[in-house]
């Protein structure tokens, strides 16, 4: 009975964890400059990530953390390519 | 011997489960503070503070508590290596940001009315 | 002329090196090396950092070239302390060439010679980049020059950022590297894999070599201690849970400060100089530093921290230096671990947001 709880719980949580990255989506759109938004894309990448844990846990689909990891990867790599491109603009990475 | 096991046992499934409601619910708690601060902040360096720090302790606990949850196996692995990750990377990102925010010449928000005093000191 | 320091089994009692300076990307490097190979050919070292003026003190630009020299020089010396730890080095620091105007190449190597002679170097190390004044290009003439009037000398092997040259190291460091890269790869390969598995075992240990031939230089930009490096990852065992206890403290008085409808912050920013070395200490005491609320490295050049604050009580803490005492104590052991705080030595201040 309480794993059946725990995952409703995973669930419910994943559920807020989705309203608050959509949230972020303000400061996505907002802005004002390059560097806000992709500070808010990379706190709703961190979001999805803990989303994809949680619904793992949830559903009993341990497959979906290989995704997250790769996700996780991804959003560093975006929120530093893109930080320093909008430095050295064409410039060597 | 056994037969005190077996009466443990439960008590530690009892315990596992307020564990880990109480770190999703911390969890839950940090990512919101996260996200209001995001939105609130006046500027792109106080931004990336809740959004470096405050999220990374969100979403640590929130993996924690998943890691808790699977208890012991291969899954849990990715859990923890996923939690080392975050930990790692997102102060970086941050720091990338706000160093590119630096660079293209974005000045720091600071408080108007008490300048002259902190100027002074 | 290229060897001509290096007499082979002679090790002299003092060796007198002149280690000319300007501000290079590589200039922290070539004072490491400086030490570090000094420090090899004899058991005493007498370092000589000097930086050379291009134009004298009386005219308008010579005061301020004099100021940023002098602060080169300080730097440039605490750096010196650090890589020579216990050892006994001497280390004198002199501006040159503040009386007279310095043109050209030929300038440049009198006034070393002169001071050579004075205090008897024994060589030159030359900073690969070295750009005396604001002249590009001088290194090949100096090294001309330098030959022509017998001064041996030699140039730091140092890596230049985003040039990628291989770096120094003799066989066993390398392989140490590239031993140490295999099984760190080969590792998390196998944690996402299954250890069980043949064919999970042969193909990490071919995308484990792969990389750690590609990347063993990249990773480890310092020479790795067979019995340092694993003391380290131990005493970095136990800095995880000080670092997550810190993180949770701070986490908590940021989250009342944000949550709160006035929402009191009081953001500033300051630089800090930190006394740890560049590479992974500086690294691991940058992150820590963001990780820990209210804080949030923006810049770090060389030692010199830009940090942004974002409540007055984290600027205290921050100021109190513990998380640089506590990476000092993961990097260098116990004893190191107790320095002055960071406002005692004067290495703190808040700055103006124009100073980025």
């Amino acid at each position: 009975m309480t794993a059946e709880l725990i995952n409703e719980i995973f669930l419910g949580a994943a559920a807020l964890f989705v309203v608050l990255a959509i949230l972020m989506f303000y400061r996505v759109v907002a802005g004002p400059t390059t560097q806000d938004r992709l500070l808010a894309v990379n706190v709703l990448g961190t979001n999805t990530v803990v989303i994809l844990a949680l619904l793992a846990a949830g559903l009993d689909e341990p497959w979906f953390l290989d995704i997250a990891l790769i996700y996780a990867l991804l959003n560093f790599l975006m929120a530093i390519a893109i930080s320093k491109f909008t430095v050295e603009r064409g410039g060597v990475l | 011997m056994i037969e005190g096991l077996v009466e443990a046992i439960p008590f530690f499934e009892e315990l596992r489960f307020w564990a880990i409601v109480i770190l999703v619910a911390f969890g839950l708690f940090f990512t919101f503070v996260s996200a209001v601060g995001v939105i609130r902040l006046p500027d792109v360096y106080s931004r990336a503070h809740t959004a470096s720090q405050t999220d990374t302790l969100g979403a640590g606990l929130a993996l924690a508590a998943v890691a808790l949850a699977l208890g012991w196996q291969n899954a849990t692995v990715y859990t923890v290596l996923l939690l080392f990750f975050v930990f790692i990377t997102n102060p970086t990102a941050a720091h990338a940001i706000a160093r590119s925010a630096a660079e293209s010449g974005i000045t720091p928000w600071e408080k108007e009315t008490d300048e002259e005093v902190t100027s002074d000191d | 002329m290229y060897n001509d320091g290096r007499a082979e089994g002679v090790t002299v009692a003092a060796e007198r090196i002149l280690v000319p300076l300007s501000e290079t990307v590589t200039v922290r490097q070539t004072v490491g090396y400086a030490i570090r190979s000094g420090l090899e050919r004899a058991d005493d070292l007498e370092c000589h950092l000097v930086v050379a003026l291009p134009s004298d003190r009386e005219m308008p630009e010579g005061q301020t070239e004099v100021e940023t020299a002098r602060s080169l020089l300080s730097r440039a010396e605490s750096w010196a302390r650090e890589d020579a730890d216990s050892s006994s080095v001497t280390i004198e620091t002199a501006v040159l060439g503040d009386e007279e105007y310095l043109f050209g190449p030929r300038d440049f190597v009198g006034t070393f010679s002169e001071y050579a002679d004075d205090h008897d170097i024994d060589r030159v190390v030359l900073d690969p980049e070295y750009e005396p004044g604001a002249t590009a290009g001088l290194l090949q003439p100096i090294e001309r020059e330098l030959e022509a009037v017998g001064l041996p000398y030699e140039e730091a092997p140092v890596e230049r950022p985003a040039r990628h040259e291989q770096l120094i190291g003799d066989g066993t460091q390398q392989f140490d590297r590239l031993f140490a890269m295999f099984w760190i790869s080969y590792g998390f390969y196998l944690v996402l894999g299954d250890p069980t598995y043949w064919f999970d075992l042969v193909t990490g240990a071919a995308v484990a070599g792969i990389v750690a031939v590609a990347l063993a230089n990249v990773t480890f930009t310092f020479p790795l201690g067979r019995v340092r490096s694993p003391v380290r990852t131990v005493r970095f065992g136990l800095y995880v849970p000080y670092l997550l206890f810190e993180i949770i403290k701070a986490n908590l008085a940021i989250s009342i400060v944000i949550l709160r409808p006035s929402m009191p912050i009081d953001p500033k920013l300051t630089r800090v100089n930190a006394h740890v070395r560049s590479g992974l200490p500086l690294l691991a005491l940058a992150n820590s530093i963001t990780l820990t609320p209210g804080t949030l490295t923006i810049r770090a050049d060389d030692q010199r921290l830009v940090v942004h604050s974002l409540i007055a009580s984290a600027r205290d803490d921050l100021f109190d230096g513990a998380l640089e005492r506590a990476v000092r104590f993961v990097f260098h052991g116990r004893e190191s671990a107790a320095i002055a705080s960071p406002r005692e030595r004067g290495d703190a201040e808040i700055i103006g947001g124009d100073e980025l």
